[in-house]
């Protein structure tokens, strides 16, 4: 099973690609995929990833100098943190430590100059759908 | 000796942001500590000019894992800006959600919070002493901590729409009835859950006596308690009336009504933090420093109306030999009875016939210019006060969140800790660790509704009276 998490805040502009991008991908038909929108990665979102052979993350990024830039990385260059929200590095060393899982995991990101609205309505939208089009073309559906 | 001072930012394990500074005097002895909440928000001046509707979505957004509190506070302010009363499902059910959010942040404070110290000792080196190692030394404690909060958080995305910002809490009541197979689904975990809530008080417990220096130093001093009360004085987190008590266990003053909040609570402001000091009005400011949360509920409540909880509330109570107890380190141990208090009642709410019913929300129009909701939220009783033109356009609002209510005694629990460890000669990972872990007892949350924007080293400056940075400290 592949599981698909798009995080960030619906209200905060750009800060919202993650869950635009999941609602691209809720209009396809995906075949083993779980379709997950979050405002924020917690400790317990773990229950529901399992099962998963392959985790993708898909968040902005805040970087004023690059905006609208794609980014898929990283396996290992997130932060290892846990508070009531965590990183996706969290996540997988929580999948690995206690349930004995190992997922490959890919993070997407969009470089977002500011979370205070869509600067560029055409260019966001453009990143949204090249993001889905592009999660779709590496299999699942 | 120069004066020097010692900084502490961020502080760790906590919620949000903050940075503590110790200051030293010429010879070298901490002659002030503090706390800093470095984080603006700004929802009390941002909200004004916005539809009354609008608060309880604006307002849950204060926080990432308190939203309930401030959904259920918001509300309840609508409620009496509109002047009705939620029927009795409606009520019931907001019970539920708020006790859920109750077990599940009470749970991410003891297990993957603060649990490290317990396991490992305050002093263990600090690559030890963190939730990772935890994983690894005690899987099940990380899983049984995964669990709660699990149960928690699904509650609320079953009864309110969504684990985070939920939007089924709303003014009148809630938006949808409990469904047979919600209330099954929820009742079936309930032995589960209340294992693993028995389970976290009984190895709290075995170790208590590790800690006992922690324990004579961390915020243990005479404060005033307050906290949401029933006449009969049970433990409660929704509704009834506000109570006083002093360090002796005497009532200052009771049956207040939450309306009138502002004849008893005054709120100062200190130049050097974004958070109120707020205090009891009659004792004037800093004499009347007061506690919330746990430690205050548990001190002011005669019983918790549920057997289990109520057997654990005997023991703790004997820990203060007939007077509040007086130690902030016992907010651990109040938290885990009442994880165990929440998961009784919400069983309880669910088999009572009256929550089942499918009439869970009435409207109105305004009727009052202004409301206060009034809840208890895990950390501490929350306000929120909200005045509204005729055509119900927010004209003022004054939020009281649960941790600003603590930061009086939180800053000078941090004072007593670093008097009592931190030595200049020898500043300690161990005793700046204390001065953090402090602070987790009161399990601040200083808010984090959104993504940081980067991510802060763990850092400590040593400077001297002139703010040259003479050692650094860092503490990755």
């Amino acid at each position: 099973m592949r599981a698909i998490i798009g995080y960030g805040s619906s209200i905060r502009g750009e800060d919202a690609f993650g869950l635009d991008v999941i609602k691209e991908l809720q209009k396809l038909p995906l075949k083993e995929t779980k379709l997950i929108s979050v405002h924020q990665l917690t400790p317990e979102m773990v229950l529901e990833l399992q099962d998963a052979d392959e985790i993708l993350f898909i968040d902005s990024c805040h970087d004023e100098k690059n905006p609208y830039a794609l980014a898929c990385s990283l396996r290992e260059q997130s932060t290892l943190n846990l508070s009531h929200h965590i990183s996706p590095k969290t996540i997988i060393y929580m999948l690995r430590s206690l349930y004995a899982k190992n997922p490959h995991f890919y993070i997407y990101s969009m470089m977002s100059g500011s979370f205070d609205g869509i600067t560029d309505n055409v260019r966001y939208k453009d990143r949204v759908s090249m993001t889905a089009d592009y999660i779709v073309s590496f299999g699942g559906e | 000796m120069e004066n020097r001072k010692i900084i502490i930012d961020p502080v760790t394990r906590i919620e949000g942001h903050a940075k503590i500074t110790i200051d030293l005097d010429e010879n070298g002895k901490v002659e002030d500590a503090k706390i800093h909440v470095t984080q603006y928000r700004g929802f009390e001046k941002f909200c004004e000019g916005r539809i009354y509707t609008e608060m309880p979505a604006i307002t849950a957004r204060t926080c990432g894992i308190c939203p309930v509190s401030h959904v259920i506070a918001s509300t309840k302010a609508i409620d009496k800006i509109l002047c009705i009363t939620p029927p009795q499902a409606g009520i019931n059910i907001r019970k539920i959600i708020n006790l859920a959010q109750i077990v599940q942040s009470h749970a991410l404070n003891f297990f993957h919070l603060s649990s490290p110290d317990f396991i490992y000792g305050f002093d263990a080196p600090k690559e030890d002493r963190n939730i990772f190692k935890m994983m690894q030394t005690h899987p099940q404690m990380a899983r049984d901590g995964i669990n709660l909060r699990a149960f928690g958080q699904k509650i609320i995305e079953e009864l309110a729409g969504k684990r985070i910002h939920p939007t089924g809490i709303v003014a009148g009541g809630v938006e949808h009835k409990i469904e047979q197979s919600q209330k099954e689904a929820i009742l079936s975990q309930i032995p589960d859950m209340m294992k693993i809530a028995q389970g976290a008080l009984e190895f709290f417990k075995t170790n208590l006596h590790k800690f006992q220096k922690e324990i004579d130093s961390f915020a243990s001093f005479p404060s005033l308690f307050m906290a949401l009360t029933n006449e009969n004085r049970t433990l409660e987190h929704y509704d009834g009336a506000l109570c006083f008590m002093d360090s002796e266990g005497n009532i200052l003053k009771d049956k207040i009504n939450p309306q009138d909040y502002r004849e008893f609570i005054g709120e100062a402001v200190e130049e050097d933090s974004y958070l109120k000091s707020p205090y009891y009005k009659p004792l004037g400011y800093e004499n009347g420093m007061y506690r919330v949360g746990a430690l205050a509920r548990l001190n002011i409540a005669k019983t918790c109306g549920t057997p289990l909880a109520d057997e654990e509330l005997k023991k703790f109570k004997a820990l203060g030999g007939g007077k509040p107890v007086l130690n902030s380190f016992y907010y651990h141990y109040a938290r885990l009875i009442e994880i165990i208090y929440a998961i009784e009642k919400i069983e309880e709410l669910l088999n009572a016939d009256e929550t089942m019913n499918e009439n869970v929300k009435v409207t109105s129009k305004i009727s009052n210019l202004r409301g206060v909701g009034c809840s208890e939220a895990p950390r501490g009783t929350l306000f929120h006060d909200y005045q509204v033109t005729k055509d119900g356009i927010i004209t003022a609002v004054n939020l009281i969140i649960a941790t600003g209510n603590n930061n009086l005694a939180m800053n000078a629990g941090v004072k007593q800790t670093a008097l009592a460890f931190v030595d200049s000669k020898n500043i300690t990972d161990g005793a700046l660790n204390r001065v953090e872990a402090v602070i987790r007892c009161f399990d601040p949350c200083l808010s984090c509704s959104t993504h940081a924007l980067g991510i802060v080293s763990s850092k400590i400056e040593v400077r001297d009276h002139n703010k040259k940075v003479i050692q650094v400290i860092d503490r990755n």
